[in-house]
């Protein structure tokens, strides 16, 4: 079967910055692949180009067999992409149940069935007792699950999730891990941008890393750890030499 | 939760009911001319805020330019009227219709607008359209129409002899603007305005196009505003450019609003039950001394009450039953 998701020589400039230079990656169905690499790597970046934020310089994006490269984010919802937001991007004036809500419109024209769907996805989530609180009251770790409840509502098939495990205590963290195992036994594939390495690792089935904009290397996450390219890159030359 | 949800709705509903038929009963009890010009005036501007409420309150565009729609819903009216003898309520059609299209045409550029810099072209187009019908000679210039009269008739609603006609009117208005509104918070389109106002970005991965539902908000909420300006057009019976276009009207549609609670349900008619009789009658109590006292007073108490309570004066109600989300 073909990929799900591929992006062909992206390029993204901002001005004389280059943040994403001749990015070509696919994720296949099923697949939890974790998109790795150090602050100012161009992860963001390219999940915004996959989200249709913004379109790439140059390049194009193949997603489920269509070229998607120029249509703006709502459509790419409407094909199957759904993310979350580095920066949690809760409607705070809304309740847990009304931001969801607005995710499962785009499935359901009937409200009765759209608020039903929500408060499925809310159970899904392990957010349904919060279901009338408003988005402003919830915790953190809370927010960041409003953000995939949401996102999971539009009933995607490819999941964008951007550091929606980063800054979580443990525990949280093993929760949020949890549900990205459980999103993707529903069949929706998952991309991840994690910083946090030892969280993501025995996530994933596949990590990419990306380094000055560039994928520097692919593959398993016990061998992609290992390579010495990308040690040199986390924690510089001198750490490399050893391995 | 569902049935929570559900019964909330139905609530608000069978209160508004209530609150209608009572309204509707005051006059019997209510003689005076002067107080039922009050009640007039007060749900007229329970229906505009309500109104401009749609665009500015839940879908988070604050406009202060709504006087456009509403001088175009009363010239239009005026107009059809006295150069072509069109009836008053084809007249209001027409003007809802008309400002509808404008609304979408104006917010086709400006919607690309964010905060401050859309508010400040709403203005702006305002007052350039006010000047542009003050050098029109064709439509009275800086005179204005004077609607003749042609008798009391509802064909022609026209009523010379008696305010309640209008007083009616005016309450189905409200209730018109209000049932709109109640309607479409729990449809697509309130949803994806109130997201829209919350966070443009998040709004748009989740599917929604942000463009198209502000022009859907600017369209609803400028045609009521334009209804609204053709009933003010005949309950006056005479309309110049700056008595339906000038700034205030912009501000007072906007007011009950923002007082009562922007962005919910109850709040422009809270905010304009209170706002209107208040304003009218510092005006006729403590404005004669021509110093401008009422305007003072008026001005402390909606600095008080928007320091007192930032979320309007709805969130009074959430706090006495003890749920924030009751204030929606």
């Amino acid at each position: 079967m073909t990929a799900l998701l591929e992006t062909r020589g992206v390029w993204q400039r901002f001005g004389g910055l280059v943040a994403n230079s001749d990015v070509s990656i696919s994720v296949g169905r099923g697949e939890i692949v974790g998109l790795i690499g150090p602050n100012g790597a161009g992860k963001s970046t390219l999940f915004n180009l996959i989200a249709g934020v913004l379109p790439p310089t140059q390049g194009s994006i193949i997603f489920d067999g269509e070229d998607v490269t120029r249509l703006p984010a709502a459509e790419r919802c409407q094909h199957g992409v759904g993310r979350t937001f580095q920066v949690v991007k809760s409607f705070e004036t809304m309740t847990v149940i009304d931001n969801v809500i607005v995710g499962a419109l785009i499935r359901n024209t009937k409200m009765r069935i759209a608020r039903q769907k929500a408060y499925e996805v809310l159970e899904f989530c392990g957010l349904a007792a919060r279901a009338d609180k408003l988005a402003a009251d919830l915790v953190p770790s809370e927010k960041r699950r409003l953000e995939v409840a949401r996102a999971l509502a539009t009933e995607p098939k490819l999941l964008l999730l951007d550091e929606v495990l980063t800054g979580l205590t443990p525990v949280e963290a093993q929760t949020g891990v949890e549900l990205v195992r459980k999103v993707r036994a529903t069949g929706v594939t998952v991309l991840m941008v994690e910083h946090v390495m030892e969280i993501v690792m025995p996530l994933v089935d596949r990590a990419i890393v990306l380094n000055l904009g560039k994928v520097l290397v692919e593959g398993k996450p016990t061998e992609v750890v290992r390579n010495p390219e990308v040690i040199s890159a986390y924690l510089g030359d001198r750490h490399a030499v050893g391995a | 939760m569902d049935t929570q949800f559900a019964q909330r709705r139905r609530r608000d509903l069978i209160m508004a009911a209530c609150l209608a038929v009572v309204a509707a009963l005051v006059p019997l009890f209510v003689k005076d001319v002067y107080v039922q010009n009050i009640m007039v005036l007060t749900l007229m501007y329970a229906a505009l805020s309500q109104s401009w409420n749609i665009l500015s309150g839940y879908c988070g565009q604050i406009s202060l330019g709504h006087a456009l729609y509403f001088g175009l819903g009363a010239y239009t009216t005026a107009l059809l009227f006295t150069k072509f003898g069109v009836l008053p309520w084809f007249g209001m059609l027409a003007g809802g219709a008309i400002s509808a299209v404008i609304a979408m045409a104006l917010g086709y550029p400006c919607f690309r607008l964010r905060g401050h810099y859309f508010v400040i072209a709403t203005i702006v187009i305002a007052e350039i359209a006010l000047v542009l019908i003050q050098n029109w000679d064709w439509a009275g210039a800086a005179l204005g129409i004077d609607i003749p009269v042609r008798g009391d008739s509802w064909l022609k609603f026209q009523f010379t002899r008696s305010k309640l006609p209008y007083f009616y009117f005016a309450l189905a208005l409200a209730c018109i603007a209000w049932f709109v509104t109640w309607w479409l918070e729990d449809s697509k389109w309130g949803y994806w305005w109130r997201a829209v106002k919350d966070n443009p970005d998040a709004a748009e991965s989740l599917g929604v196009v942000v463009f198209n539902s502000k022009m859907g908000a600017a369209a609803v909420s400028a045609f009521l505003v334009a209804v609204g300006g053709s009933f003010y057009a005949q309950f006056v019976s005479y309309i110049d450019p700056e008595s339906v276009m000038g700034f205030q009207f912009s501000l007072l549609m906007a007011l009950p609003a923002v007082l009562g609670g922007i962005g919910t349900l109850w709040g422009p008619v809270l905010g304009a039950v209170i706002l209107i009789p208040l304003t009218e009658l510092t005006r006729s109590f403590i404005g004669g001394s021509g110093r401008g006292v009422d305007l003072i007073v008026y001005g402390a108490l909606i600095v008080v009450i928007s320091l007192a309570l930032p979320r309007g004066l709805v969130s009074v109600f959430s706090m006495l039953t003890g749920r924030k989300e009751a204030a929606r």
